[in-house]
């Protein structure tokens, strides 16, 4: 049973209660003083349904006050906290009923009106719940219940809100932005911020409410600058940020702040933050166009520069390297690409990067395979020589005239004794080399390790051009040729001035035969071995063309008794005059077809291979090509096949007469000078001799063994790779077969 | 019909005529190598070492005993004291040979 003790006990915590409840008030009225002002203070208190249709009950506020009086007197208002919040949990059904049919409205709609009505009348639910300050903010509880209710509001809040009200948040920042859900008197909507503001959304959103800045300044960059290379875009967007993000992030991000200053610290964080953005999504932008920009160089320069700006505050370098090289390979490097167009667009290239990073980082970077890649093009060597000396047939060249002739320059050793010398920048690679000054065509040249390959194609390509020359003006030539002594030394270029030299002496030389015997030849002469190899032919003039020759040549002999003259029948051009029965016919011709038409002169009628027998080895092929261009003046008809006729009287055009022969698709000039690849083939097929002799004597050998074997062999300058293309070659041909890296005879 | 010839812009490459290669006679075969100058062994249509353009201005220089250099190579070789002034190929004393040309003119064009 209950012990004496605790029965004490109870009573003595009785008393205690009720004499606190009581005060000293005679008999229970304390106490039921204390009951009334409960009852009255928790009614006040009491959450209510603000859809409840019943006005609210109006209370008297003295009576209010009295009653907290009362209870603070019996030191009961941390209970009544508890009760007040137990009561709030208790009615936060309402509010959640209230955010669930918006929320489901917004997701039918996806209308940020709805967020921002569902957040203003949260807004109402808060303040109507707020227990009112005027009464409770005497108290000593009064900072602490009204935290404790924002807490467990905000608590209960961020519980029932779903996940698409983040969506829903975010649509409606961006509406505030874009200036569409705000009254028009109020276009910051000061109104929805201090929403917020109440409803602590902020601060849960602050991510979600930079994002939508994020995203704003990316769609603005991409809708202004897309494509926009001629203006420099970063002083128009920068004025764009001041203009519309800055009033914008006021609100958001410098709550509170009295005046400027303090509005601009609190704003700096925030604020530095998109305006890297904004540098970051044009870098983007800009390295994505990267490709296109360099094609449009040079209008494209004001975008560099912004690009340049952009890389010094955001580090895409690596991404632009990456990106250009992706778009090079894509775009440029492969097999439809001319390689003309590639060695512009490296150019463009060389000089576009030099604008965004003059140490010449991703210059190397992005150059590298490209540079490669015309490693392997057979014929940039001769695109980057016929734009040296101008051959400027194709519109752009690759060299402004404007810029100075320099010397070649060799990659030069770095000086460190120099007080000017910087070290290489962080991302340069190992075998990054610094080459400062060094002009295009330097860069250009530099491709390939020698430069003889280059002084080679240029022999060939002035060769071509100086036989190929008709009004025997050479001024052209020579200011090319010294153009390119001082670029590539003097020495380099002697073969060149001697091929000149052999034209003047060809002019006086003429002028002295034509003075003692005029001559209708004007034959150029060449100094052998200087001139590129040009091409062979057992051709032999007939006829008059014949004692033209041997007239000139014996002229020539009696000017300069110790030479003789070798023609070279098949070059040149003639100039004839045909006498026909019934017309005159001019003509300047190849001498093939020179020498053909002179045959005709004999006897009317001829038969291909008569023709080919009279003037010596000529392929039919050439041979058919000469007589077509005759039959395309209508001088001549093919008769039959292979036989040709000449037509002393012209004859009116029969559907037939359209050349059968199909030539004029062969009518393209060949050079008459043996282009370096040809020569190159030339010379291989020497050494095939010599790989036919081993392979025949030794049975099967590796490429190695052949090497080393060739090696022994004159003259023999090939590497193991060009044997190996050799082989190849040879294999396709069916002249060998290969089996375990064994070279065999072919069958 | 008659073919006129009004104008023939050829090409044609010199020679020397040492006498050696039997002239005009095949073209095709004496196309291929020329002979080269027993002293720099640079071919007689070549200049030597010393020289930079051929031609006129680097002339072969003809023995009696029948051997032809460059005239520089020689006049070099000749100017040495070892040379005792023998043909570099057959030690025999050398004297420049008259040069006799198929036609009228006499003489050898050197200098």
């Amino acid at each position: 049973m209950v012990s004496n003790a605790v029965r004490a006990q109870v009573a003595a915590k009785w008393q205690e209660s009720f004499t606190r409840l009581n005060r000293s008030e005679p008999g229970i009225s304390g106490l039921m003083a204390f009951s009334d002002a409960w009852t009255l203070a928790t009614e006040f208190l009491k959450p209510r349904d603000l859809n409840d249709p019943k006005p609210r009950r109006q209370y008297d506020n003295r009576r209010v006050r009295m009653a907290f009086d009362t209870i603070n007197k019996c030191r009961r208002l941390p209970v009544m906290m508890e009760v007040f919040l137990e009561d709030l949990h208790n009615s936060q059904y309402l509010i959640a009923r209230e955010v669930e049919s918006h929320m489901n409205l917004y997701s039918e709609t996806s209308d940020p009106v709805i967020v921002r009505a569902l957040i203003f009348r949260l807004v109402e639910w808060y303040n109507a719940w707020s227990p009112p300050a005027e009464q409770i903010i005497f108290y000593r509880l009064g900072q602490t219940i009204i935290s404790a209710y924002m807490l467990s509001f905000q608590t209960h809040l961020f519980s029932v809100l779903p996940a698409s009200f983040a969506r829903g948040v975010k649509s409606l920042v961006a509406a505030t932005l874009l200036g569409t859900v705000s009254p028009p008197s109020d276009q910051r909507d000061s109104a929805l911020w201090h929403a917020f503001d109440m409803l602590r959304l902020v601060e849960r959103y602050e991510t979600l409410i930079a994002s939508v800045g994020y995203e704003y300044i990316e769609s603005h960059v991409h809708e202004t600058c897309a494509g926009a290379w001629s203006e420099p875009m970063l002083p128009k967007l920068r004025a764009w940020m001041l203009e519309k993000i800055v009033p914008w992030m006021i609100w958001p991000f410098a709550r509170g702040a009295t005046n400027a200053e303090e509005a601009k610290t609190m704003m700096q964080g925030v604020g530095s933050r998109f305006e890297f953005h904004m540098h970051k999504t044009l870098c983007d932008l800009r390295t994505k166009e990267m490709f296109d920009i360099i094609v449009d160089f040079p209008d494209s320069v004001p975008a560099l520069n912004d690009l340049k700006e952009c890389l010094q505050r955001v580090d895409q370098r690596a991404e632009l390297v990456q990106s250009l090289r992706r778009a090079n390979r894509k775009r440029l490097l492969h097999p439809g690409a001319d390689t003309k167009d590639i060695l512009l667009q490296y150019v463009s290239t060389i000089k576009c990067l030099r604008i965004v990073d003059p140490p010449g980082v991703l210059l190397f970077k992005v150059a590298d395979p490209i540079r490669r890649y015309l490693r392997y093009r057979p014929d940039t060597i001769r695109c980057i020589v016929a734009s040296l000396v101008g051959d400027g047939e194709s519109g752009d060249s690759l060299i402004d005239d404007s810029e100075p002739i320099h010397p070649l320059q060799q990659p030069e050793v770095e000086n460190y004794a120099d007080p000017e010398w910087i070290p290489e920048p962080v991302d340069a690679g190992p075998d990054f080399r610094a080459n400062k000054t060094s002009d295009i065509i330097s860069t250009l040249v530099s491709i390939y390790d020698s430069k003889d390959l280059f002084i080679k194609e240029l022999q060939v390509l002035l060769a071509q051009r100086l036989l190929a020359l008709k009004d025997g003006n050479l001024d052209r030539e020579r200011r090319n040729v010294e153009i390119l002594k001082i670029r590539f030394g003097e020495s380099a270029l002697q073969v060149c001035e001697v091929m000149l030299r052999d034209m003047t002496d060809s002019r006086r030389i003429d002028q002295h035969v034509q003075s003692q015997k005029p001559n209708v030849m004007h034959p150029t002469i060449i100094s052998r071995h200087f001139w590129p190899a040009l091409e062979v032919s057992d051709m032999v003039m007939p006829g008059q063309f014949q004692d033209l020759q041997e007239q000139y040549a014996k002229e020539f002999s009696s000017f300069k008794p110790d030479k003789v003259l070798r023609w070279h029948p098949h070059l040149g051009r003639i100039h004839l005059e045909l006498e026909l029965d019934d017309r005159t016919v001019e003509a300047d011709v190849p001498p093939l077809e020179a020498a053909f038409i002179e045959l005709f002169s004999e006897k009317n009628t001829w038969t291909v291979d008569e023709l080919i027998t009279r003037v010596g080895k000529v392929t039919r092929s050439a041979a058919l090509k000469a007589l077509g261009t005759w039959v395309d003046m209508r001088l001549l008809k093919e008769e039959s096949e292979n036989v040709f006729r000449l037509l002393s009287v012209a004859e009116d055009v029969t559907e037939d007469a359209t050349p059968k022969l199909g030539m004029a698709s062969l009518r393209e000039d060949l050079p008459p000078v043996i282009s370096v690849q040809q020569q190159q083939a030339e010379q291989m097929r020497v050494y095939w001799k010599f790989i036919e002799g081993m392979l025949t004597n030794l049975g099967s050998l590796g490429l190695d063994r052949i090497q080393a074997m060739l090696k022994l062999a004159p003259g023999y300058d090939r590497t193991i790779e060009q044997l190996a293309n050799f082989m190849e070659a040879a294999k396709r041909e069916g002249l060998v077969t290969v089996k375990d890296g064994l070279w065999k005879l072919g069958k | 019909m008659k073919v006129r010839v009004k104008h023939w812009s050829a090409v044609a490459q010199w020679r020397w005529n040492t006498g050696n290669n039997n002239n005009n006679d095949n073209y095709a075969a004496a196309d291929d190598e020329g002979d080269v100058c027993g002293i720099c062994r640079v071919p007689y249509e070549g200049c030597c070492p010393t020289c930079k353009m051929p031609g006129d201005d680097c002339p072969l220089i003809w023995g009696q005993c029948s051997h032809v250099y460059h005239m520089h190579c020689l006049l070099k070789w000749l100017g040495t004291p070892t040379s005792k002034q023998q043909c570099p190929m057959d030690r025999r004393p050398w004297v420049t040979a008259e040069r006799k040309v198929n036609n009228n003119h006499t003489g050898n064009e050197a200098p």
